[in-house]
Order: structure tokens, then C-alpha cells, then sequence
């Protein structure tokens, strides 16, 4: 974790209200990992107190370029999209871990729900440039909202839902998992929480209906991983980026919180924003 | 009592008048009650010094002494609940050059705080309902206390109860671990012994909980105070009256956002704290008020973000400011504001910055009213 200053080097609204902007900051660049985030300071330094955290959408160490996707709902994200090519961010980052691919995964599913693919659209990169095969669901209201596929490398594998059918599957993006779910090795996720809520619902059915249930010695079969521990991801099918309102994004403020099935609450933050979707608890208040 | 009150603060000297650190000026700044231990040590090391008009600003007096022996190296401290345990922020600045750490509210058990969303950010401001989620005094103590031990950073623990006893035990597991600089009681709860109404909202239960905790603990005692209040000064004598050493002011203020869908308030507790630039007129009021009515150092918080906020506090009676929400933007800032100080101190000729404070106080102390509790807007 490191401040870093940060030069806007190109702006561009990829669908209506959806912004894509590349900054030049070799520091978080280098050594950034997929689902990781920055958390920027806005300069409205008295109207907006706090920073807004992005995920890292994409990171280039060779060019010192990160790239983030946002949609403009508010004040913060406002003055983010009126940025002009050269003018200056403050760049909290990378914060938080990272998703955690297992070296013997091959096929790998990414699912992701509107702005959910800025949480995972580094992980194809990553998984592409180690030589897996990636499959990537995607989820949208309608076809005005789909992620341009021209925006994604060549050799992913993009799947479209709509929920009105306008665009390739009518319905939930959900529903296309089960279809997949025998050929992917890991999954991992972004979106809103109904829909990681039913992902998670369907990790944890998985094994039962592919029948491994009770093969033992396999991956995750194994004495439990401490919670939140990268092995305790890698270890796990399905894992999921959370999102939560965020106060100073490095654990000291308590925020950011999920609740976790021991019943410790967990920060985003810090212990996130990426967990194994069964360390969480996907019932109660605290959705 | 406004006389007394300059010779703890600023020597008895007119604000803005040139004073050498020698010896004998150093020692008068000393409370009185302060062990003579430690007092001798920190006059000591001042008197080998010579100070001269255009001193770097290295040599201007940033101490500030709160009482019981508490003697902070610089009037910036960070302020409960923005700077976690004080290793969170270590990649990105040097706790060492901090006046103090106030950490994390602590309870007696551990707690797990409250359904999200937590926080909020607001016009000049945010509202945070964490709901006093931490491990629990002891787990405190396990794991944090021997790091802080290691720093030249005091750091004071902020307490939290619902009952006088959990305070009072609280501070009797903190007494005596090295590490452990003071305390800071936070009073903004409610106490479930008197129907939940909060120990800061009402002069006797807040001097009972501040009795009670001070004849446990020989550590120094900041009570910290609630906005949330018609008139401040008689819940300020009566904290001053029960032994604490210092106050600070102010906790955040009550109040609510609504969701975006306008179907519920935001916030997973309905109710949450504001924090922020929003705030601090309020916090001068309450600190000029306070200021008025005890004789103790006042610490003051509420929406630092600037050297000019410092200014403003110390001049209405405050001997130290807490830094809080404006870290979550920059976390340099309270290091940096610790040398802007001493950068406006030397620009100004001061020897010390205890120069600055009290400055716009009423040159004669408001008459003091009848019945002790109306409010003056």
C-alpha cells in the first residue's frame, strides 16, 4: 500500500452514465494484483470527505497504466468524470487481496453483474497471460448496458444475459452457471449481492451434483484454512468480491464489514474485498 | 479562574509575547500535580537547548501536558475510530511523529458491531454507525499492547461501556500495562443500568462513570465528550469534579441518511455520528463553552483538515486537537500538521505554540449563571 500520484491519460464513456479511464501510476501498476483496488481522493476537499474506492479494472506494469470502471451515481463519481486528459489524482493502493487462482485450475468462470466486471476483468488478463482458458458470464438489464466485447481479450470466452432478452440469454446471468459449472475448475465473481448470493448457494450444491462430494483428498476436502487466508480462497470453487460502503479502505475505520460463518465480521478492506464464498454468511441483516 | 487557567496553558504571559524555554518557564507550563518524576526528565532536556529568535522549527515547544505525568510530544493527536489500532496506517506515515494515538473504542467482551451500511459520506462530512465493533479489552491488550510499548508514540485507549462497571474494569485490566498511556473514556453510550440514556448526556451519571473509573487507575484520564447536549459546562465541571485529567471534545453528532430508493433510513442502525468539516463550529462552541467553565486541558475534534482548524481550536482554549475523518482522505495530514504548527509558530517568533492558545476567549469569564444549566446561543 502506497499514496501515489496519478495523471488521467485517456476518458472515455463506454455505455450511457459508464465511464473507462486510464491513469498513468507506475507505483500501483507495478505489482497490483486482479481484485485488488485504489481508493481516490476527489479534489472537493471540503464538500466530500471521504476518497471512493475502484477495483483495479485493468493494470499494465510496462506502460504504468491501471485502468477503472465506473458508473456515475453520485457527486464523487461526477467530478471523476469530468477529469480531463493530464490533470492529477491521489491514488490510495493496491489495497485489499487478491483473488487466488489454484495452479492446477485450467478452466476458469468468471461471472459478473453490471459494474461487477470491473471486479473481475483483471483476472482474464492474469489467467489469459498464464495460459488458462477463461469463460466469462456477464449480466445486464438490457443490451445498452453490455460490456463491450472489443474491451475484452481475444481469447475470452463472453457470454451475455440480459434480464429483458435483448441481448443473448433472457433471464439472469445465474442461470447460465450450471451449464458450466462441470468444466470450470474455480469460479469468481462480481456483481450485486442477490446475484452472489444465489452463486454462492450454488458453489455450495456443487460438488454434490458433479458427485465429488465424497472423494476426499481433493481440493477442499482438507483440514479447514484460517479464514481469509489466500489458501483458504485458492482452496475454494467459488470466490466473490464484495462491495460495501467504505470509510479509510485500510481496516482502521470498521466499515466496510461482511459477516463471516464464524461470526467475526470481516473487512472488506483488508480481509477483502475477495473471499471464498463459503467463509461468508449469505443470510440476515448484515446483506 | 480565567488566571489560574493561563498559568496551566500559557505561561501567564499575553498570547503572542516572545519567551526563551528556559528552565523556570517550562517548569511553570507544568500542572502542578504532575509526578515530578517525569516532569523533571522533559524540563531537563528543554533546558539544554538554547533557543534563539530565528530558531528552526525543530526547536519550538510542541510539548503539551495533560496531566498525571501525560506529557505528549506535540498537540496532534489521531482520534478514536480513524486510526484503527495505529499499525493500519504504517506503511503510509510515521506514527513516532504523532502527539498521541487514541485507538479503537474497547469494551469488556468483544463486540461485533452493527449491520451494515456503516458509514456514510454527507455534505462536509460522514455519519458512522460501527457500533463499538472490536475484540474486546483483553484481546487488546494481547495483541497490540507490546507493539505499542515499542513506540515513542503515547498511546491512549479508548473505553467504552453500558455500565459503570464495565468501565471501571476495563480500565483496571488497561492499569499497569506497558504500553498503555492513558485513557480516553468514551461516555456516548448508553447506560443500560438508567434505561439507556447515555452516561454524557447528564452531569451526574457522567461524573459518577468518571468517579468511579478514576479511583481505579493512576493513568491519565481523558473523558470525552458528547455534543448532543443543551449545555455542555455543568457535564464538563462535573467530569472536571470527578477526577479526570483532560477532556476531549467532541463525539460525533446524532443523526441519519436515507437510502437512495427513499424506502429506509441508510444506515444499518438508523442512527449515526456525524464527523467532519460539517461539524466544527459546533466543536468551537462546545470547546469555547467548555473552555469557560473547567480548569483542565481541553483536547479538542471535530473536523480538522487544516492548519487553520488548529489555530482556531487552540485560540478558543484548546491545548490539543484530535485529527479524525480528514485522515481517511489523508493520512499525512496529522504529521504534516505537526510541522506546519511549528512552521506558523516560528513565523510568528513564538518559543512555543502554548502561546496560541486561549486567544479568543473573553478577556473576563462570562458571569457565571445562576443556576448553572441554561443555554446561551
Amino acid at each position: 500500500m502506497r499514496l501515489a500520484a496519478a495523471e488521467l491519460v485517456d476518458s472515455r464513456e463506454i455505455l450511457p452514465g459508464q465511464w473507462l479511464q486510464a491513469y498513468h501510476a507506475p507505483d500501483i501498476a507495478n505489482g497490483s494484483r486482479a481484485g485488488q483496488f485504489v481508493h481516490v481522493r476527489t479534489g472537493d476537499y471540503s464538500g466530500m470527505v471521504l476518497r471512493r474506492p475502484f477495483s483495479i479494472n485493468t493494470a499494465d506494469a510496462a506502460t504504468g497504466i491501471i485502468t477503472i470502471h465506473f458508473r456515475v451515481i453520485g457527486h464523487g463519481t461526477e467530478w471523476f468524470a469530468r477529469l480531463r486528459h493530464g490533470d492529477p489524482i491521489d491514488l490510495l493502493g493496491p489495497l485489499g487481496r487478491s483473488f487466488e487462482v489454484d495452479a492446477r485450475s485450467r478452466h476458469l468462470l468468471l461471472i459478473a453483474g453490471g459494474l461487477g466486471m470491473a471486479g473481475v476483468r483483471m483476472l482474464a488478463d492474469e489467467a489469459i497471460r498464464d495460459g488458462r482458458q477463461v469463460t466469462l458470464l456477464f449480466g445486464a438489464q438490457s443490451a445498452r448496458e453490455v460490456y463491450p466485447s472489443n474491451l475484452l481479450p481475444d481469447e475470452v470466452e463472453y457470454v451475455v444475459a440480459t434480464d429483458d432478452g435483448s441481448l443473448g440469454h433472457h433471464g439472469y446471468v445465474t442461470d447460465l452457471v450450471p451449464e458450466y459449472e462441470g468444466w470450470a475448475d474455480q469460479a469468481f465473481a462480481c456483481g450485486p449481492m442477490p446475484m452472489l448470493r444465489s452463486l454462492a448457494r450454488l458453489a455450495e450444491g456443487r460438488r454434490g451434483r458433479l458427485g465429488v462430494a465424497s472423494l476426499g483428498r481433493k481440493r477442499g476436502a482438507g483440514r479447514a484454512d484460517p479464514l481469509g487466508s489466500p489458501a483458504a480462497r485458492r482452496k475454494a470453487f467459488m470466490q466473490v468480491s464484495m462491495e460495501q460502503n467504505m470509510g479509510c479502505a485500510v481496516g482502521a475505520c470498521l466499515g466496510c464489514v461482511v459477516q463471516s460463518v464464524t461470526g467475526t465480521p470481516q473487512r472488506v478492506c483488508r480481509e477483502g474485498p475477495v473471499f471464498a464464498s463459503d467463509e461468508l454468511t449469505w443470510d440476515g441483516a448484515w446483506g | 479562574m480565567k488566571a489560574k487557567r493561563r498559568v496551566v496553558t500559557s505561561s501567564g504571559r499575553p498570547a503572542g509575547a516572545k519567551r526563551m524555554p528556559t528552565a523556570r518557564s517550562v517548569r511553570s507550563v507544568i500542572i502542578p500535580e504532575a509526578p515530578r518524576q517525569r516532569v523533571e526528565s522533559a524540563s531537563a532536556s528543554i533546558a539544554t537547548r538554547t533557543a534563539v529568535a530565528d530558531a528552526p522549527a525543530a526547536d519550538i515547544d510542541l510539548r503539551v501536558d495533560l496531566g498525571r505525568g501525560l506529557v505528549l510530544p506535540n498537540p496532534i493527536l489521531v482520534a478514536s475510530g480513524t486510526f484503527g489500532y495505529g499499525i493500519e496506517y504504517g506503511d503510509v506515515i510515521d506514527v513516532d511523529r504523532l502527539g498521541a494515538i487514541c485507538c479503537k473504542g474497547t469494551t469488556l467482551k468483544p463486540r461485533i458491531g452493527n449491520p451494515t451500511p456503516r458509514v456514510t459520506e454527507t455534505p462536509g462530512g460522514m455519519l458512522n454507525s460501527i457500533g463499538l465493533q472490536n475484540p474486546g479489552v483483553d484481546a487488546v491488550i494481547e495483541k497490540y499492547a507490546a507493539t505499542w510499548a515499542t513506540w515513542k508514540v503515547p498511546v491512549l485507549v479508548n473505553v467504552a461501556g453500558e455500565s459503570v462497571g464495565d468501565y471501571v474494569e476495563v480500565t483496571r485490566r488497561l492499569e499497569g500495562v506497558p504500553g498503555i498511556a492513558g485513557i480516553e473514556l468514551n461516555i456516548s453510550c448508553p447506560n443500560v443500568g438508567r434505561g439507556g440514556l447515555q452516561f454524557a448526556i447528564d452531569a451526574d451519571a457522567a461524573g459518577e462513570v468518571t468517579a468511579a473509573v478514576r479511583r481505579v487507575t493512576d493513568l491519565p484520564l481523558l473523558v470525552k465528550l458528547s455534543p448532543n447536549v443543551a449545555d455542555i459546562r455543568p457535564i464538563a465541571r462535573a467530569i472536571a469534579d470527578a477526577g479526570a485529567d483532560a477532556l476531549t471534545a467532541i463525539n460525533t453528532l446524532s443523526g441519519i441518511a436515507v437510502a437512495p430508493a427513499r424506502d429506509r433510513p441508510l444506515l444499518g442502525n438508523i442512527y449515526g455520528g456525524l464527523s467532519g468539516p460539517a461539524v466544527k463550529p459546533v466543536a468551537l462552541r462546545i470547546v469555547y463553552e467548555a473552555a469557560q467553565a473547567v480548569r483542565i486541558p481541553i483536547v479538542a475534534i471535530g473536523g480538522v483538515t487544516e492548519l487553520a482548524d488548529v489555530l482556531d481550536f487552540l485560540a478558543v482554549g484548546a491545548v490539543a486537537v484530535q485529527v479524525g475523518t480528514a485522515i481517511f482522505a489523508d493520512p499525512t495530514l496529522p504529521v504534516r500538521l505537526v510541522g506546519e504548527l511549528s512552521e506558523e509558530c516560528r513565523r510568528r517568533g513564538l518559543a512555543s505554540y502554548r502561546d496560541l492558545i486561549g486567544s479568543a476567549l473573553p478577556k473576563r469569564p462570562a458571569t457565571p449563571s445562576a443556576k448553572g444549566v441554561e443555554y446561551r446561543p
